[in-house]
């Protein structure tokens, strides 16, 4: 969708191709919602971009909060002033939100209040494949699935009301392929948001001190129990097929609609039973449905989330029926994302079904014909100045230095032939994590974080290093920009999620503020200077900060194609010996070799100049360097 | 239509997000149901890229089968050849004929494939093959970005185009910014006719 704007049209009835994320957006404005909060993180990104975009014309506020926790306790603030708010994350998001959102259940909400934590399985663009639904059972918060985007955008509006009903927050819960898969979406009645809030004093069910706490949690539970009154009821959870055999399958999310298909796909006359308020579970409709088949199968992605509970419902019903999933994983795989085909492979050993369709034959041939085929793993982009900062980096610590890594395009810095990167985590854990290994191996040990994931999560861990004087130094990779999520503004871009300006927060000067005695700021494409200031904060006995700063190469270009200022690639001059040091050592994927020549694809390459740097026979010629 | 697949493969970078969407705004405006399948994020920097479009009554489920793709537009040639297993003998393979050398080979000095070698490889699972020069004809249009586009043209011209040719260009118009539109009709039209002109030398 070029243009966020078709998102405002109040024409009800009509219909549009909308991303999952999108739908979300459009969810947003039909509830009315006055308040968004988010920290981008790729499947979810796209719900806080659509909104920001046509926030001010909405006349709703959005931010793009420094982390996800905060996201959370902003939203507390408006939700519990009666503004109906969402916060959008992704699923790893709800680990740094969880402090809150756990006491924030207690708490309850005043206007609706609706959590977007986007889950991803198969690790599309994540750390971890975890499903959020256990923090359903966690927080006891409900939860909604939805399965294509128009339930997407559905389900917003009813976790809205389900919220407003209980006083209580409410998740939803898409996965990669509802967030980012494009359906029909059919639009409803935009509300006109209402952003003015009040908070009333009510300190008994505010302040969760024990005393109220006590209380409060008793409050929840209750809340619980009318959450599986709406369970029962809601239109989100039924009977989608009744079929005439003793088979019946259990579905939910993306998963429901593999189910759909395979089942077809094989001729089973099966009943379907399809969640879409997964928490609390509608146990009297369960109980029903195990009641009339003898075979269940419960198909899922990820964890056997529905399949143990279901499990307990037939305990508890003492229910003589044999139920099939993924627990004793032997029909479903329980990692990585569900397909037609997996499901279908599952259904079929179930049953005793064949498939029409010979996968081992499609498999076997496609092995012979791809079986010398090269992977293609991402990797930085051509102008990248994480390529710059990765290469001085290892030039000047060589292979022994440890280098604890984070969450972010630098990640990507492990690929050769740069492979700089020895240990990943989480968001922030770079900072910590190098102070641990540095204190008992006594190495150099350099932290990598970019400038984003430094606001969002690294200051407690530099104030650490600073107040237990660990001898680390931390490397931010500053680009100016949420690169790898699609370029969002933070604390130190100088603009806000509506497109305001903001002060600028220096890192160098958060640093500094925290007490750090050696900051400096470089240009990555000065290998030279770079180099020497690296090397002298290695040197210095306490914590030291090198910000290596230098716009994101894919902004840049934007920038540049924008104001029409031409791009200028690096040229390979008759000096080129083609000895392939640039392409050994920088692995830029605008330096090829074709006809067994070091060449330069013009339309990749940006003109950086790096491969001008380190050619040994200055057979490079680059307008930036001269 | 009760079912129509049509998978995009090539490499982060080429247009196949906006390709996926015009493909999937003209099945819309036919009246089909739809789902597009992308992937954004990390997996898009530089690395190989898909997305799976399914039109038709019923279609549910937004990734497509293995062996029921009808289309399969190649935005690179490898990375047509790591989606064949979505092929049957029925599908038709439309191929961008521009090498974009994966990493790999370059630094360990293995020379690309051979277009003989990949349309060899193509023609065990199916003999409909359109090989196209969407570089040259985007060159052309005015943009070497548009080479997406000129694809789009290029399935428009194939017997097997799922929507008509009208639905398509009324997406590019409505997706493409108002200051690129010129350049990719232009783009559009030239990959339909280069298409157009392929398919009738086989015919006759």
């Amino acid at each position: 969708m070029p243009d966020p704007r078709m998102l405002l049209q109040d024409k009800p009835e009509s219909r549009v191709l909308l991303l999952g994320n999108e739908a979300i957006a459009r969810g947003v404005l039909e509830a009315g919602i006055g308040v968004v909060t988010t920290y981008p993180g790729t499947p979810a990104s796209e719900i806080g971009d659509s909104i920001s975009a046509i926030a001010a014309e909405a006349g709703l506020y959005m931010e793009y909060s420094t982390n996800e926790i905060v996201a959370v306790e902003v939203a507390a603030g408006t939700a519990n002033s009666g503004v109906r708010t969402l916060t959008a994350m992704k699923h790893v998001g709800l680990n740094v939100a969880a402090d809150a959102v756990m006491t924030l259940a207690y708490i309850g909400v005043k206007g609706g209040y609706v959590i977007v934590t986007a889950d991803d399985p198969e690790c599309y663009s994540s750390q971890n494949e975890q499903d959020t639904r256990f923090y359903t059972l966690l927080s006891n918060l409900p939860c909604l699935e939805p399965s294509n985007p128009q339930e997407a955008k559905d389900m917003t509006i009813s976790a809205i009301e389900i919220s407003e009903r209980l006083e209580l927050p409410v998740l939803l819960r898409p996965t990669t392929r509802v967030s980012h898969t494009r359906g029909p979406v059919t639009y409803g009645k935009l509300t006109k948001p209402n952003l003015k809030g009040k908070f009333i004093k009510d300190v008994r069910r505010m302040v969760m001190v024990p005393a109220n706490a006590r209380p409060m949690h008793i409050k929840l539970l209750e809340k619980l129990r009318s959450a599986k009154e709406i369970s029962e009821t809601s239109s989100y959870n039924k009977v989608v097929r009744e079929g005439n055999s003793e088979l019946g399958i259990i579905s939910s999310s993306s998963a429901y609609n593999y189910a759909v298909e395979a089942a077809e796909l094989l001729g089973l006359d099966a009943s379907i039973l399809k969640l879409g308020m997964t928490h609390p579970l509608p146990e009297k409709m369960i109980k029903r449905f195990l009641g009339n088949h003898e075979k269940i199968v419960i198909v899922e992605e990820l964890e056997p989330y529905l399949e143990m509970q279901v499990k307990v419902i037939a305990k508890d019903h003492a229910l003589n029926v044999k139920i099939f999933g993924k627990m004793n994983e032997l029909y479903f795989p329980r990692k990585g994302e569900l397909s037609t085909r997996t499901v279908t492979k599952g259904l079929a050993e179930i049953t005793g079904k064949e498939s029409p369709i010979n996968f081992k034959k499609i498999d076997d041939e496609y092995a012979d014909i791809t079986k010398d085929l090269p992977s293609r793993p991402p990797i930085l982009c051509a102008g990248c100045p994480h390529r710059a900062s990765f290469y001085v980096i290892k030039k000047t610590t060589g292979e022994k230095a440890i280098c604890t890594t984070d969450i972010g395009c630098y990640a990507l810095g492990i690929a050769p032939p740069l492979k700089v990167g020895d240990i990943l985590i989480c968001m922030g854990a770079s900072i910590g994590t190098a102070q641990g290994i540095s204190k008992v191996t006594g190495k150099n040990t350099v932290a990598i974080i970019g400038d984003s994931t430094f606001f969002h999560a690294a200051i407690p861990g530099l104030v650490n290093a600073v107040y237990n004087n660990h001898k680390v130094t931390l490397a931010v990779l500053d680009n100016l920009t949420t690169a790898m999520t699609g370029s969002q503004p933070h604390p130190g871009t100088g603009v806000t999620g509506m497109g305001n300006p903001s002060a600028k927060i220096l890192i160098e000067k958060v640093a500094e503020g925290c007490g750090v005695k050696y900051v400096e700021v470089v240009d990555p494409f000065n290998i030279k200077e770079a180099t020497m200031i690296l090397e002298k904060a290695l040197h210095h006995p306490g914590p030291s900060v090198v910000v290596f700063r230098a716009p994101c190469a894919l902004m840049e270009a934007r920038q540049k194609r924008r104001t029409g200022i031409k791009i200028v690639p690096c040229k390979v001059t008759d000096k080129c010996t083609n000895c392939m040091v640039c392409i050994k050592l920088l692995g830029c994927p605008a330096l090829i070799v074709k006809d067994e020549e070091v060449t330069i694809t013009e339309t990749l390459c940006t003109g950086c100049g790096l491969c001008v740097s380190v050619c040994p026979y200055k057979a490079i010629e680059c307008k930036r360097n001269g | 239509m009760k079912e129509f697949n049509i998978v995009l493969a090539g490499v982060g970078g080429q247009g196949i997000l906006l390709a996926a969407e015009i493909l999937g705004t003209a099945a819309l405006k036919e009246g089909l149901n739809v789902r597009v399948s992308e992937i954004h994020g990390m997996a898009q920097r530089g690395g190989s890229v898909t997305s799976n479009i399914r039109m038709g009554e019923r279609v549910l489920a937004p990734t497509i089968l293995e062996g029921t793709a009808d289309i399969l537009l190649g935005f690179e040639p490898i990375e047509t050849l790591r989606n064949l297993r979505f092929a049957s003998e029925k599908t038709v393979v439309l191929m961008n004929n521009e090498p974009a050398p994966p990493l790999g080979l370059i630094t360990k000095m293995i020379s690309y494939p051979s277009s003989g070698e990949i349309t060899k490889k193509i023609r065990f699972f199916t003999k409909n093959i359109v090989v196209m020069e969407a570089a040259e004809l985007a060159k052309e249009a005015g943009s070497i970005l548009t080479r997406n586009v000129v694809l789009i043209g290029g399935l428009a011209a194939t017997e097997k185009a799922p929507v008509k040719i009208e639905s398509l260009k009324d997406a590019i118009r409505e997706l493409v910014p108002e200051k690129y539109l010129a350049v990719n009709m232009k783009a559009f039209e030239l990959g339909y006719e280069s298409v157009q002109r392929k398919t009738k030398l086989w015919s006759s």
